[in-house]
Formats: C-alpha cells, structure tokens, sequence
C-alpha cells in the first residue's frame, strides 16, 4: 500500500534519514515511532509529496485524492466556523456538504459546527483536523502525532475514531512517541532513531524479541535497549 | 473550476471577517467621499474630483496591492495552502479564487469611487476601465510579493515601500513635473492621468497599464517557478 525503499534525506550538511525501507499492508494501522527529530514528520512530507527525497524510492498506491492528511500544524481557517472549513475542502473534492456535519460529529463536534476555529481549544482543533482528514473517506489516513497534547478521554475518543475507520478498510499511518498508544493500537510499527530503522514488526512480537514484556508489552524498554535514549 | 469556486466562497467569507483587509476596501472610499463632500465642493479652488482620483489611485496602488499579499502570506504562513496543495488544488485555481475575491471587493471599491466622483456616463466607463485594469496590475504585484514573504510581517514590509511608490506617485506628480515624468511608466500614475483628463483619450493609458500588467504577469511566473506556493 504504501512503501519507501532506501530513502535518504538530508537538509543541509545534517542527514534526516538514512536508508529508510519499509512497506505497510492495506487496511493495517501502521505506527512510525521515535522521539522529537527521529525523521517522522520528514517520512511523511515525503509520502505525501511535499518533499522530495535525495535518493531512494517512495510509492503509494492511491490518487492523492485518496489520502487525508492531519498534521501537527492544522492549517485551519481561524476566522471561519468548524463547518465553514470542512465545506471548504467538500467543495474542493466534490462531495456533498452535508458530509462536513457526518464528518464533525464523527469526532464529537456536532454541537460546535457553528463555532468560530479560533475559539476551539487544542484538543477541538485536532478533532476538526480529523475531521478534515477522513471527510472525503480517504483509502489511507496519514496521522502525524494525532493525540499529542491531548487529555486521555479526548485521545481515547481519537483511538476509538481510528479503530472505527481501521474496520472500515482505511490504512491508518501513525507516527507517534507514545509507545502505550502504539502498542494498544497498531498493527506493526517501525522504530525510528536519528533517521534510521532501528527495528520494526508486530508489537509484541518485536517486545518478545527483546524480552520486554513485563505485565504490558513495554515497547519503551525496547527503544532504550535498540538506542540507549529514552522518548522524552 | 469547482476549486476555484471553493477558493473564491472560502475567501468571501474570511474577508467578511478579516477587519485588517476589508478596512482597506472601505476606509479609502470614504476619505474620497468625506474630502469631496466637506472639501472639495464648494471650493472653486479645488476640482469636486480632485480627492476622488487622488484616492483611487493610492487605493489601486495600496489597498489592493497589501490585501493580496498578506492573504496568500497568511495561508503559506498558517500552513492552509500546504492543506490545500494535498487536496489537488492547482496554484492557479487558488491564485484565481483569491484574485477573484480581492478583484471583486476592488470592483464594488471603484464603483464607489465613481459614483462619489459624480462622472458621466462615458467619464464613469473609463473610470471603471483604468481602475479594473490597475486592479489585476496590483492583485499580481501582490501575488508575486506573497510568494515571497515567509510570513504575513514580511509580506507587510515589503510590500509596503513598493505600495507607498505607487500609491503616492501620482499624488506627488502632480505637483513636480519630474516625478511626473518618472512615474508615468507605472499604472497608478495612468489611472490619475486619465481621471484628471477624460478628454486626452484612453488608448496610451490602457496600453502602459496592459504593458504593466504582462511585466509584472511576467514577474509572476520567474517568482513561481523560483519558489512556488508552499
């Protein structure tokens, strides 16, 4: 579904990422996991075209019409209601506009459709840039640190929203330091330190591999062990 | 066209709401109106359309020159544009949507600028015509001037010298023949020859604004081609 094969990316004199290969199946959660300025958000530039690799081959196998995209820096319409922005992008893609409400009270919005974006606290502006992602029911979903600063019972909301569009045949990619949420929700994940693939696979597969498992599969201890430094 | 006409009801309603641009839009109109009214007429002095084409030159050479640019430096700076660039919007359907906003809210601005300068009928069509022509020069500046700017405090200063030499130019040729002379390349200063003498014709005026607009058309594309949107 979606693939990268020995991609290297630097900026300047510093190397982001170095020979990063890795390829998620269709309909999986697939989890990108690293601390701050492991490459995360440079993989997903690339995948999604806003960036070009320096060397290396990268492939996704739908239309960018068929990719949402929630990214730490929204890019909302401040001055525009939650509604206001989705209807947007429904008319960008054609779609009806009554899929802007399916689509905010799908994230818990409903009652703030009218509401001013500069108004929402954090965690309403990720809701509505989820919201924004999956309005045109994209095939894959690329979700970029989806519940960092959030409260527990908002991001619990966001993993159930995610189960839900997993079961729905979306191919979720996730990247994220929370190796709790990793685990509880995805598929197969790939460990990312300083821009190289220190180990991927099943969750608990790779825990098991690296005796990690104490009463919960501690992917933490894993990343400590593979690279000697912790997430924070 | 379907992202143009979301472009261009997106940036309806976000002018509607963004004080700082549509003050601009306004607050030059009525200075026009409150000079001509409180000034102008019943001053023999003073020609009753004198504050009309100073002011709707420095509204052709400002207002629309700083509203195109500190929209597109908002959405590049907000990360909007990047959002939109993913949906599949083309640089030029935005461009156009926003263009379409800024040209529009300039066309009910000239209007207003004509009927308060009082003009026949034929006076009126020419007006409307230099003032059109001199809003797609400016809306391209600005365009140009965004694409530049990494952020909407950058988009201001620099797109404010380049506004203040067209916008005032005109203003100031009128009382120095050799500024007049230099300024007469740009289409600021024709939209004042124009309006200061309907009688002297419209074909050298609209050629200098037309030579104007392919330059800066020009401009345009290399400040793409170089940078891009986003």
């Amino acid at each position: 579904m979606i693939s990268m094969n020995k991609v290297r990316k630097s900026f300047g004199t510093q190397t982001v990422l170095s020979d990063v290969s890795f390829e998620t199946r269709e309909s999986e959660i697939f989890g990108l996991l690293g601390p701050s300025g492991a490459g995360k958000t440079t993989i997903i530039s690339i995948l999604t075209n806003q960036l070009a690799p320096d060397s290396g081959s990268h492939k996704i196998n739908v239309s960018s019409y068929e990719t949402g995209l929630m990214l730490d820096e929204d890019g909302l319409y401040d001055r525009l209601s939650c509604l206001d922005n989705l209807h947007v992008f429904a008319d960008i893609y054609g779609i009806a506009r009554k899929k802007s409400r399916e689509a905010l009270k799908q994230v818990g919005l409903g009652d703030a459709a009218k509401k001013a974006v500069s108004q929402l606290s954090k965690g309403m502006r990720q809701r509505l840039s989820l919201a924004r992602a999956i309005l045109h029911n994209p095939k894959v979903l690329f979700l970029d640190e989806p519940t960092s600063g959030l409260d527990p019972n908002t991001a619990q909301g966001i993993h159930k929203l995610i189960q839900g569009l997993q079961k729905q045949g979306t191919t979720i990619f996730l990247t994220t330091h929370n190796m709790e949420e990793a685990v509880r929700l995805c598929n197969r994940v790939v460990l990312l330190h300083k821009g190289k693939i220190v180990e991927q696979g099943v969750p608990m597969e790779i825990c098991q591999r690296h005796n990690a498992i104490k009463t919960v599969p501690d992917l933490e201890a894993v990343f400590i062990k593979m690279t000697g430094v912790g997430l924070s | 066209m379907r992202s143009v006409k979301a472009i261009f009801i997106k940036q309806t309603k976000d002018m509607t709401k963004n004080f700082s641009v549509l003050i601009m839009f306004i607050i030059f109109p009525v200075v026009a109106f409150v000079m001509t009214e409180f000034v102008a007429r019943g001053n023999d002095d003073i020609p009753d359309t004198m504050f009309t084409t100073m002011m709707a030159s420095i509204f052709v050479g400002m207002a629309l020159i700083q509203s195109a640019c500190a929209v597109i430096a908002e959405d590049r700076e907000k990360k909007s544009l990047r959002f939109l660039v993913i949906a599949g919007v083309k640089p030029l359907s935005y461009l156009l949507g926003i263009g379409g906003v800024i040209f529009t809210a300039g066309l009910l601005s000239s209007l207003a600028f004509g009927f308060i300068g009082g003009f026949e009928q034929s006076e009126f069509l020419a007006f409307m015509a230099v003032m059109l022509s001199g809003a797609i020069a400016s809306i391209l500046l600005g365009a140009t001037i965004g694409i530049f700017a990494k952020n909407q405090q950058a988009a201001t200063g620099l797109s404010m010298p380049i506004a203040m030499v067209l916008g005032f130019g005109p203003m100031v040729a009128q009382f120095n023949e050799q500024v007049e002379n230099v300024v007469g390349i740009f289409y600021t200063q024709q939209i004042s020859v124009v309006v200061n003498d309907f009688s002297a014709g419209l074909t050298q005026p609209l050629t200098v604004i037309w030579i104007n607009i392919a330059v800066l058309a020009v401009l345009f594309v290399l400040a793409y081609a170089k940078k891009g949107l986003s």
